[in-house]
């Protein structure tokens, strides 16, 4: 038998998981429906009855390394069933946000992001960045000139990936020393609440268990699961395979330009162009419906500001994205190249921010389901 | 009076489609009565029927018709005898013609066939008839002079409630209490549980604005340090002795013996007379019983609301908590006098208590709460929770419990507790206390955190319980032959209570109603709701007993029990066996009855073995009579005469179970004659003799439950029977009858699905065992 655990509450850790979405916490009376109603718990130490329980005691240690708070989806059966309205669905949600913010190595950054009144800085910070340096290196032109709009006349390629290229190194390495500690916690976390039995992790297993998540995580099949909120699935999917899109087509440009030094704009005939343009128009659709059921479960799912955060963010993205090239198409110079702007800062913040934001569940739960199809838990 | 008797015959209700009404008119047209019948008796035409008798002289009525249960208030009718005949419920509708076929023209006058529903019919009517000649319209009894002032023996919170209760309905109330102020416990606390709706904040003690209140009423008196030196008399007009406590007076109550009083040096039991002796000079100074205080007040009913003394462990009780070991665990009580003093401090050293575990259940092994403990414990951890936050920005409060009890609104003071970030709720086994450093470390088991947690905290506080006053002190002091205090509150855990959910507020003792601490753990709240219950109860037992009619449960009923004195052997079994100790005896052991102390249940009745008590309208002959009356077929009326058995019914709650089971159209044999009882202990084994001597082949006693969850609404009676029917078996064998034809049967209200089968089980029984061979003589 293991040595009694030794609890010291956090009121202060309370606190935040409240601020963060999960207001209702300290309602829960561990009547367990929860983890009986949710579709995707495991029968050995289900969740989240537990996490309620350590979550209204404060006990920050045994959830913030918790692999189970992402397994959950929060689909929100179990919020729907919970008699005293303690939102389990909602509690694990900012249990994983306060998880980010922990497991990002600047906090000051993660904490910045969850609080509305900072947002001017947050969107301050990009503008003033691309401006200062675009003034000082000169890559930045407020006369652009020539017959055809090129956004590249106005603001440097160059200048886009002298602000792109060292975010997204910056937001691999964060990335890469938080699922260092989180895979570390986890492990020790299973160890402990007997959830597994491996003692060491193999990593060869973990990654074997990684590769054979991904499709189920492409397919939602997980989502699937869900009862109650069974259409968040079509969203989510649009959204996540609007930016695997994206992605797609800017890493092909990004060899197009550099490698074969192909300039843009590209023709409309271009199949990859073809692609960029459905990814972003199945962004846009993605996370307008996004809103429309959040702003439809006002009830029954609580919305926090890092939840309308992420969407505006993608719903921006896309919108602005459309927008430049649209805009860009009718002739409209001035208004392209400002709508231009607004769309590379954000996405630049999307990129400097994803670590800290609610957009790294796409590596942490990645890591955890990857980790948990490992041990072998069902 | 001069009876003139009427019968009258309802065919409603399908009573008409399964009997021929004519041959049911046979019955008392043989007797020569008058017997008219109607399609729809309760109906305006109907009654109109039978008031047109009762003016042309007819006094005594016998009714077909439905159950007595029913329509009770249609078929009164003042300054007449009636007795209702149930054809509806326990005829027609459980014995359908589908199973109990009626006979054709020629099986009419065989000797092979009877018709057994029409046999069940006209048995009942014999039996209504043979009952209404010997039964006569009571007359109230009348109490000399009537006292309607209360005595309120408690001056907290209940007591003082009880008391502005029952004086703003104008009664005139005496509340004595033994210390030197009122208020009891609840002055003495830094805050309250919510009083009411919504339920969620703490208040101020209700006490102090309770004494305002007391003291502002002009009908009430108060007289502190006053305890009861004895309560003699009966309701109504109760004489009471007050004292100062800690006096000895020649009107203290004298005690019954103790046990090892009654032996002698060898251990033997001391004769009869030398227990007597004993006794006497165990009383030395103390007036009998039945001498009255010449100097006594008058009160005619009692609220008992003394209350509660806070749990006091033994010496190691709890050792494994640390309490008596470690200076800073203490119970419940004595953080709350900390609480109230200020800022919560530990009483090792007098520093901050910044962290504090409640523990509601001693554990070691068991999952109980602490003794005495209740809902209330429950919301008094809560409640001490807050002080620990309200004193402490950083104060931690830990609850551990194995249950957490906050009954009906009380769960909104449960969640807004809740929400406080810095109390922390669990159910789990505290396995362990110790020392820590300076401070202490909690050890649990079984949490809903996990196997085995533990944790750090400054002081810990167990939710020891309230413990009734009555547990070691009669209180009340009654000069009752059975005791001064009352009976079986062991059953009760030492509270003083008869039945927990029927009959809350009364005691064991007409006239003595208890109320908040000392009959339950009990909240404020909870106190004065029972404060107000009790003194509706007191009121209506003065109001009762001025209109000469019984309290409870037989509310109304003007009968009481009579006894032919001339007769009486002096055994004492009514005395004894009386359930409410409404008989004191003399010297000589001649009972004494006190009418208003009585509730009518007729144990005393069932007790005598000279049958000399009996009531205006229920004794030994009526029911004699009714059991003589039912037609007992031999094989000089037919072949194979059918099995005649007795079924002698409790009508509180066997009879409406089979007034439910034909309700239900459920059928059983037809066989047995139902017989309704006041409560199975007023069953004189008389009956069951006679029965069995006429030639019926068995007889059932079916009432209610008894034991630790009695359902007996006479506490007793079930019991007593029991004992009575089991020492029937010598008289049996005596006869050469098997005693498996004589039994009991326990049934609760909502049993009346068991009822078919117990009777139906219980007919084939004694078919296989044979007819009785008395039978035809």
């Amino acid at each position: 038998m293991a040595d009694a655990y030794v609890v010291e509450p956090d009121v202060g850790f309370i606190n935040e998981i409240k601020g963060l979405g999960g207001g209702d916490l300290k309602k829960c009376f561990q009547c367990a429906t929860c983890s009986v109603a949710c579709p995707i718990a495991p029968d050995n130490k289900p969740f989240p009855r537990k996490e309620m329980i350590a979550a209204s005691w404060g006990l920050k240690d045994k959830l913030v390394g918790n692999g189970d708070i992402w397994l959950c989806h929060n689909c929100g059966d179990c919020s729907t069933l919970c008699p005293r309205g303690a939102k389990p669905g909602d509690v694990l949600s900012a249990i994983r946000a306060y998880a980010v913010i922990e497991y990002g190595p600047v906090k000051a950054i993660g904490k910045l992001i969850n609080n509305p009144k900072m947002l001017p800085v947050v969107l301050g910070i990009p503008a003033v960045l691309f401006i200062v340096i675009g003034l000082i290196t000169g890559l930045l032109d407020f006369t652009p000139e020539g017959d055809k709009i090129a956004h590249g006349h106005f603001f440097s390629t160059w200048l886009v990936d002298i602000m792109m290229i060292p975010a997204a190194i910056w937001t691999v390495a964060n990335f890469a020393i938080g699922i260092k500690r989180f895979l570390g916690d986890m492990h020790r976390n299973a160890l402990q609440d007997g959830k597994t039995d491996i003692q060491k992790i193999d990593p060869k297993g973990f990654i074997m268990g990684l590769v054979r998540v991904i499709l189920p995580i492409l397919k939602h099949d997980k989502f699937n699961e869900c009862s109650e909120n069974k259409d968040r699935a079509t969203a989510h999917m649009m959204v996540l395979f609007g930016f695997i899109g994206l992605f797609i087509v800017t890493n092909i440009f990004f060899v197009a330009l550099y490698g074969l030094q192909l300039h843009g704009p590209y023709s409309q005939l271009n199949p990859v162009k073809w692609l960029g343009n459905v990814a972003g128009i199945s962004l846009i659709i993605g996370s307008l419906l996004m809103i429309k059921n959040r702003l439809a479960k006002k009830e029954d799912q609580v919305s926090s500001y890092k939840d309308w955060w992420l969407i505006i963010w993608a719903l921006s993205l896309g919108v602005t994205g459309l927008l430049a090239e649209m805009t860009r198409l009718a002739g409209v110079a001035g208004l392209s190249y400002f709508i231009y702007f607004v769309h590379l800062m954000f996405v630049w913040s999307l990129f400097f921010f994803i670590a800290y934001s609610k957009l790294a569940h796409l590596v942490y739960r990645t890591m955890a389901l990857g980790y948990n199809e490992y041990i072998g838990r069902q | 009076m001069d009876k003139k008797c009427g019968v009258y015959i309802c065919e409603g209700c399908g009573i008409g489609d399964a009997i021929d009404i004519k041959d049911l008119c046979a019955v008392p047209e043989e007797e020569g009565l008058p017997v008219k019948t109607h399609p729809f008796l309760c109906g305006k035409d109907g009654l109109k029927l039978i008031q047109k008798d009762i003016a042309d002289g007819t006094n005594t009525l016998v009714i077909g018709a439905c159950s007595r249960r029913v329509n009770y208030d249609v078929f009164k009718f003042d300054g007449c005898i009636v007795d209702r005949v149930n054809l509806r419920e326990q005829v027609v509708w459980s014995h359908p013609r589908s199973e109990f076929p009626a006979l054709t023209e020629e099986q009419k006058d065989d000797d092979e066939h009877f018709d057994k529903l029409l046999m069940l019919a006209e048995d009942y009517l014999k039996m209504g008839m043979a009952k209404v000649e010997k039964i006569d319209l009571p007359e109230p009894h009348v109490v000399d002079s009537l006292s309607k002032k209360i005595l309120i023996i408690g001056g907290g919170v209940t007591g003082m409630s009880a008391a502005l209760d029952a004086a703003k309905t104008g009664y005139e109330v005496t509340i004595i209490e033994k210390e030197a102020t009122l208020g009891g416990h609840a002055a003495h606390w830094r805050k309250q549980l919510p009083p009411q709706p919504p339920y969620e904040e703490l208040v101020s003690p209700m006490a102090d604005s309770l004494i305002r209140d007391v003291e502002a009423e002009d009908n009430i008196t108060v007289r502190t340090e006053t305890v009861v030196a004895r309560i003699a008399g009966e309701p109504g007009e109760f004489v009471v002795t007050l004292k100062k406590p800690g006096e000895k007076i020649e009107f203290d109550v004298p005690f019954p013996l103790p046990d090892e009083m009654k032996v002698d040096a060898d251990g033997k039991d001391l004769d009869v007379d030398k227990q007597h002796e004993a006794y006497l000079k165990f009383n030395k100074g103390k007036n009998d019983i039945l001498t009255i205080d010449p100097d006594g007040e008058m009160f005619g009913a009692v609220v008992l609301a003394a209350g509660w003394r806070p749990y006091e462990p033994e010496e190691g009780e709890f050792a494994h908590l640390g309490l008596g070991e470690l200076p800073d665990v203490v119970t419940n009580t004595q953080f709350e006098a900390i609480a109230k003093k200020g800022k919560i401090t530990r009483p090792s050293d007098g520093r901050e208590a910044q962290s504090v575990v409640f523990i509601q259940s001693p554990g070691n092994g068991s999952d109980n709460d602490f003794d005495y403990a209740g809902s209330v414990t429950s919301m008094v951890a809560l409640k001490q929770a807050t002080y620990v936050r309200e004193d402490y920005d950083e104060g931690k409060a830990y609850v551990f419990y194995q249950h957490m009890r906050t009954p009906g609104l009380h769960e909104n003071f449960y969640k807004s507790i809740q929400q406080d970030p810095g109390i922390f709720l669990t159910k789990g086994e505290v396995v362990s206390v110790s020392k820590n450093g300076k401070g202490l470390v909690i050890e649990a088991d079984n949490t809903l955190l996990g196997d085995k947690i533990k944790v750090k905290a400054d002081m810990v506080v167990l939710g020891t319980g309230m413990i009734p006053a009555t547990k070691d002190d009669p209180i009340i002091n009654l000069a009752y032959r059975q005791g001064p205090g009352f009976r079986d509150n062991a059953l009760f855990n030492d509270y003083a209570d008869s039945n927990f959910i029927c009959f809350p507020y009364e005691t064991q003792r007409t006239g003595i109603y208890a109320a908040g601490g000392i009959r339950r753990a009990l909240t404020v709240e909870e106190s004065m709701e029972d404060a107000s219950g009790a003194a509706l109860k007191a009121i209506q037992c003065i109001e009762s007993t001025n209109r000469g009619v019984s309290v409870h449960p037989r509310s109304g009923d003007m009968t009481f029990p009579d006894f032919f004195f001339q007769r009486c052997t002096q055994c004492k079994r009514c005395t004894e066996e009386c359930p409410f100790g409404a008989l004191d005896d003399d010297e000589k052991g001649t009972p004494k009855p006190n009418p208003t102390r009585c509730r009518r249940c007729g144990t005393c009745m069932g007790a005598c073995p000279e049958r000399i008590i009996g009531f205006a309208d229920y004794n030994i002959d009526s029911i004699g009579s009714m059991v003589k009356s039912i037609g007992v077929p031999s094989e000089d009326d037919y072949d194979e005469p059918p099995m005649r058995i007795l079924g002698l019914i409790c009508e509180n709650d066997a009879y409406p179970a089979l007034d439910i089971a034909g309700l239900n159209r459920l059928s059983y044999s037809a066989d047995v004659r139902f017989i309704p009882v006041r409560c199975l202990g007023s069953v004189n084994v008389i009956w069951i003799k006679d029965a069995l001597s006429q030639g019926m082949d068995g007889v059932f006693l079916m009432g209610c439950k008894h034991g630790d969850d009695y359902q007996c609404h006479f506490v007793k009676g079930s019991e007593l029977a029991e004992i009575r029917m089991k020492k029937i078996g010598d008289a049996l064998q005596s006869l050469a009858l098997e005693n498996e034809r004589v039994t009991q049967f326990e049934v609760s209200i909502d049993e009346y699905d068991k009822i078919p089968q117990l009777v139906n089980e219980f007919v084939e029984m004694v078919e296989d065992i044979g007819p009785n061979p008395f039978k035809g003589f």
